[in-house]
């Protein structure tokens, strides 16, 4: 009992540290540069991130079992090719493009949960070649092109379909002043923080990640659990692929390939976030938000790209230092398929 | 208890370094100003609105990356700076959504003008709209819209730089010639000249026997095998037209290690350092090349940029024309990089193009 001061502190610098770092860096841009500090600049970086941070969401749901989930990018990369291939060679509606690109990011969840949970092949490794197999199945299926729409076809004619005005608002479209992608970012977040916090299943979930055995002799299916995250997971990761479609207006097919080191990085953010000391919805919310204030703040500041991939880091490096050096709590993220014990 | 100092001093040091980044940043701006303050010594007093504070331009760029971009780049900043523009640049290192996202979050941001760079039609075209609907000058480059209304359009002049190389084709091969073709399809820039040579094609009479080639992430060495491949089955193919430099490369491989460098001409388009390179290699099959300075363009584009904000510029759409370039001039001048090449063909410096009395070209 000797130990709950010194443990209050840590976790005073664990739980507040870095709120205090992101609201430094907001006060100190919304100084500097006059057009950081308008309400256009905070909805436009809220949705600029919201691809980013929806993906996060889904890495963050993989950690919670102990896992993660390289494949997010990928995922989010089909779901763009897929979406295009639906509504302009297809010649659907925005609807039946949306439904088939969400069945797609169930499909890819469900092999992750395949390869991890039945074949016990490692979470990182399973993912990696399930990520490299998608990105080659998505080539394979677009003939290696970026479908627009009316493109030319092979065969010389013209493609039928075009990007569909109602699949254009997912990214383009606001209801009230508020963007759509800001909407489904907040939503997403308060989702997966209600099932997390707030419900059996959520409770179910980190008891898998912090200790399976114990988790199976309490009478958790540990299997179902783990496979059930992933595919949470690749349905997160293919939401983002549709914002990042419908923002795109194109099959771009090199569309998802940033995504992935960005959304395990937030996510891996939010485990520090309020001194949570595991994967958690908000905190990986206000790590995307956090990536968004450094690229936005730094551009107007006449920062070059690689200045923000450093300052990124350094963001990076102060959470992990947060949730690993300064905090006092066992914390239940690896990037494999053991949780620390 | 022993914990606690340690704690705050490791907490410290965290700050710290955190904001030593934002002091590292606040200083790069400011040496930024003090070059945009600085006039060029020879030009005459710059009318409205380069008169009084720095002018504030966004440019969005969809790749910065690579020889040619970066050349652009800062032939763009030179001339901006050369003028009283302050550029904030943002690079989307060819995301697209990330293009999207700089553009959108550039209007929000209100500048003075936006300069977009190269992009994808239907992801970027409607935001163009959207800032000139919002009362914001735009200029683009080498980026294809459908409706230009309102927007000033500049692109290098993609037709100027086929027909030269074209030209010199028809004039080393003669008409009915038979040739190859290595292009791919689904970029403006490639679809245009595509467009001119489609034309010569029929206008000379000549008989295409293939036609392949495509882009990828590493261009050049994709292409080796495709034009190999055509090679085998047209050995007697006269001359190969083959747009881009990368591709060029690839059918120059390809023509080399069929050891028909002797028959088979090959024309290209662009120039870098590495194609120069390539072109002067003994008995290399790169005959011609037709190529703009990219530093030389990007600082014609802020001129025209400028040109307009000062309600002078004439016509709403500018191309900035060619200079093709043969094997046979690169030799004779002794010509070994695009310094050396600058220097030797003044018409690459653009410096009579988009020009005013208050706006020299830097070069």
């Amino acid at each position: 009992m000797s130990a709950r001061v010194t443990t209050a502190v840590s976790a005073g610098v664990a739980r507040w540290g870095f709120i205090a770092v992101t609201v430094l860096l907001i006060a100190f841009f919304a100084t500097t540069e006059p057009s950081f500090r308008t309400l256009d600049n905070a909805l436009g970086m809220l949705k600029f991130i919201a691809p980013t941070a929806i993906a996060g969401l889904g890495v963050a749901l993989a950690m919670t079992v102990g896992g993660i989930d390289l494949s997010v990018g990928a995922s989010a990369g089909f779901a763009v090719s897929i979406a295009a291939w639906t509504m302009v060679i297809g010649n659907q509606v925005g609807g039946v493009a949306i439904a088939t690109v969400l069945l797609g990011g169930a499909i890819i969840g469900a092999v992750n949960a395949l390869l991890v949970v039945v074949a016990k092949i490692p979470d990182l490794l399973a993912t990696l070649t399930t990520m490299f197999v998608v990105v080659g199945l998505k080539l394979i299926l677009v003939n290696g092109q970026s479908i627009s729409s009316r493109m030319t076809l092979p065969d010389g004619s013209t493609a039928p379909g075009v990007f569909t005005a109602d699949f254009l608002w997912l990214d383009r479209g606001r209801i009230g002043p508020i963007p759509v992608p800001v909407i489904l970012f907040l939503v997403l977040t308060a989702l997966l923080w209600f099932v997390l916090e707030h419900t059996r299943w959520g409770r179910a979930l980190y008891a898998v990640g912090a200790n399976p055995e114990a988790a199976r002799l309490a009478g958790i299916r540990v299997r179902t659990y783990r496979a059930a995250a992933y595919i949470g997971c690749g349905l997160l990761a293919s939401i983002a692929g549709l914002l990042l479609a419908a923002r795109i207006g194109q099959g771009d097919v090199s569309a998802g390939n940033s995504l992935l080191l960005d959304a395990v990085a937030v996510a891996l953010v939010g485990v520090s976030v309020l001194g949570a000391g595991k994967p958690n919805a908000w905190g990986t919310a206000l790590g995307a938000v956090l990536v968004a204030v450094m690229i936005t703040g730094f551009t107007m500041l006449g920062l070059p790209y690689y200045a923000q991939d450093f300052g990124k880091g350094i963001v990076l490096l102060v959470a992990l230092l947060f949730s690993f050096t300064f905090s006092r709590r066992r914390v239940a993220v690896t990037a494999g398929s053991t949780a620390s014990q | 208890m022993t914990r606690r100092p340690l704690l705050l001093l490791a907490a410290t040091s965290a700050a710290v370094l955190t904001l030593a980044g934002c002091a590292q940043s606040s200083a790069g701006q400011s040496s930024g100003g003090a070059a945009a303050d600085a006039p060029a010594a020879s030009a005459a007093p710059a009318p409205a609105p380069f008169d009084g504070d720095p002018v504030e331009v966004a440019l969005v760029r969809q790749s910065g990356a690579g020889d040619y971009f970066t050349a652009w780049g800062s032939g763009a900043q030179k001339q901006a700076e050369a003028v009283n523009i302050e550029l904030t640049v943002t690079d989307a290192r060819n995301d697209n959504a990330k293009h999207a996202s700089d553009l959108e979050q550039a209007i929000a941001s209100a500048p003075d003008a936006i300069i977009v760079d190269h992009g994808q039609t239907d992801t970027i075209e409607p935001l163009v709209h959207q800032a000139v609907d919002a009362g914001i000058p735009v200029v683009v480059y080498d980026l294809a819209l459908n409706d230009p209304t309102g927007v000033i359009v500049t692109s290098q002049s993609d037709e100027s730089m086929a027909q030269g190389v074209l030209d010199q084709l028809i004039e080393d091969v003669g008409e009915g010639a038979q040739v190859g073709y290595v292009s791919a399809t689904g970029f403006a820039p490639l679809d245009r000249r595509a467009a001119v040579w489609n034309q010569v094609v029929e206008d000379n009479g000549l008989q295409q026997v293939f036609s392949t080639g495509k882009v990828t992430e590493s261009t050049a060495t994709d292409n080796i095998p495709l034009v190999d491949a055509a090679l085998k089955q047209n050995p007697e193919v006269q001359a190969i037209f083959a747009p881009y430099d990368e591709i060029t490369k690839g059918a120059v491989q390809a023509v080399l290690q069929n050891n028909l460098q002797e028959q088979v001409k090959v024309y290209g388009i662009d120039i870098s350092n590495a194609d120069i390179e390539v072109m002067i290699t003994e008995g290399s099959p790169w005959v011609a090349t037709s190529a703009t300075d990219p530093a030389a363009v990007g600082a014609a584009v802020v001129r025209t940029l400028a040109l307009s904000l000062a309600g002078e510029l004439e016509e709403e759409s500018v191309q900035f024309p060619a200079v093709t370039i043969t094997q046979e001039f690169l030799l004779d001048e002794g010509i070994t990089n695009v310094t050396e090449l600058r220097e030797a063909e003044p018409d690459l410096l653009l410096d009579d193009v988009v020009t005013a009395d208050w706006l020299p070209a830097v070069s």
